[in-house]
């Protein structure tokens, strides 16, 4: 019997992720491609400065040094919701690069396959996020269990998955500025600063 | 009419596999062409022995292992592929690895609940094998789609109407085996005739992905490129010095 649930689970989700190609198929088709210029405007600026500073080990060890156990765990919990705001606009812009990297090629036989500089960097970046926040959810659940779980340090977050967070934005903003030179250069230096 | 459809790969395979040498696909899916070239050799083969009964006896089974050897390199491919940027972490070659383990896992299971009907060890292994290889390749079509809808990725790519005309041919057989098992042997015919067509479906999803040719973009005139990596460090430099 558990046999057949687990055969006909994997026929159910081939089933419906073909299904999910054909739907996403017919809403390329129908809803209107948005304009690679409009790019900018859907961008949320990472402060690259406080990304540093919360990922910064000298300033854990500053705090941890400077306060006492339950104003450390404070400043602990609002560090880390700032730092998992930072990560939603890092996830957020690359998805926005996807989108407008595929309106680039909408209307030519040309593509970036996904193997290019920009789409390896998204892939990069989206994983790196996805470890973060889970790592970050699952830290801001855990109860203060009298001070017996640590605090855990936000440096410890430079990596996730194996990948460098900040290196790895650093190189989704290089290679989405090679993909979009042909913006007007208003738009490209907006499109820089908007990341 | 039932005749008919044996003989629908006919024209799809060969037109398939000159889709791929005109885009060059030996060099970007070498895996996926061998799988073609396999496929018209396959073809050929089996049409030139029919009337032959052990000898097309042998051949179909033959071409069957060569069939799901060269499915699973493809899927190895593309996700290869998909995830070559992260060549440097190590748990993304644990994927291709794990789906192996699953397809492999549930392939021996079925095979001890529901013992293949067929003789010699030989046949047993290759329809183990192939019923672990359409594990794989559903698994890896729905890992592609699950990729291509959290990275947010052009659904029109190579490498996903790869895995769409593997993972739909995969489905339905699959399903065709799991009714097979429940109905009997008078279910075979009708099992050979549904594993034909939708191995025909597939392949016409692989003309209709392959009909477009993709290329990647040309490479940025580098002085342009460096122009604005110039800028975008000197904006880097000043967040960092108001830090």
């Amino acid at each position: 019997m558990y046999l057949s649930i687990a055969t006909w689970l994997i026929v159910a989700s081939g089933a419906l992720a073909f299904i999910y190609i054909l739907r996403r198929a017919y809403a390329r088709a129908r809803d209107p491609k948005p304009d690679p210029n409009d790019a900018v405007h859907y961008l949320y600026p990472v402060d690259w400065a406080l990304l540093e500073s919360l990922l910064d080990p000298a300033a854990d060890f500053a705090l941890r040094w400077s306060l006492d156990r339950r104003a450390l765990r404070a400043e602990h919990r609002r560090r880390m919701r700032l730092y998992r705001e930072l990560v939603r606009r890092m996830a957020h812009n690359s998805s926005v690069l996807a989108d407008f990297d595929d309106a680039l090629f909408a209307d030519s036989h040309l593509t970036r396959g996904p193997d290019s500089k920009l789409r390896q960097a998204i892939i990069k970046v989206r994983f790196y996020c996805a470890g973060v926040r889970l790592k970050l959810g699952v830290w801001l659940l855990l109860p203060d269990a009298f001070g017996l779980v640590p605090t855990p340090d936000l440096a410890s977050l430079r990596k996730a998955v194996e990948v460098d967070g900040p290196k790895a934005y650093d190189e989704l903003r290089v290679a989405a500025v090679e993909a979009f030179a042909r913006l007007r250069p208003n738009e490209l230096e907006a499109l820089t600063r908007g990341l | 009419m039932t005749d008919l459809v044996w003989y629908i790969p006919f024209p799809l395979v060969p037109l398939l596999l000159y889709l791929l040498v005109k885009r060059g696909a030996y060099g970007t899916f070498p895996c996926f062409f061998g799988y073609v070239v396999f496929g018209v050799v396959a073809v050929v083969a089996r049409f030139f022995t029919r009337s032959h009964a052990p000898l097309y006896f042998w051949t179909y089974w033959t071409t069957d292992a060569g069939y799901a050897l060269f499915g699973a390199l493809a899927m190895y491919e593309i996700l290869r592929k998909i995830l070559r940027g992260m060549t440097g972490v190590w748990w993304t070659r644990l994927i291709f690895l794990a789906v192996i383990a699953v397809g492999v896992g549930l392939s021996l299971w079925r095979m001890h609940e529901v013992p293949p009907q067929v003789q010699g060890r030989l046949l047993l292994f290759i329809v183990t094998g192939e019923i672990a290889v359409r594990f794989v390749q559903v698994l890896v079509f729905v890992a592609t789609v699950g990729f291509i809808a959290f990275f947010g990725f052009r659904w029109r790519q190579y490498p996903l109407g790869i895995a769409a005309g593997f993972g739909l041919h995969s489905t339905i057989t699959l399903l065709a085996t799991t009714k097979l098992s429940d109905i009997g042997t008078r279910f075979t015919f009708l099992w050979g005739v549904i594993s034909l067509v939708a191995y025909s479906v597939a392949v016409l999803i692989w003309i209709g992905f392959f009909s477009v040719p993709q290329k990647e973009q040309p490479p940025l005139d580098p002085k342009v490129a460096k122009h604005y990596i110039a800028l975008l460090e000197r904006y880097l430099n000043v967040l960092r010095r108001t830090r």
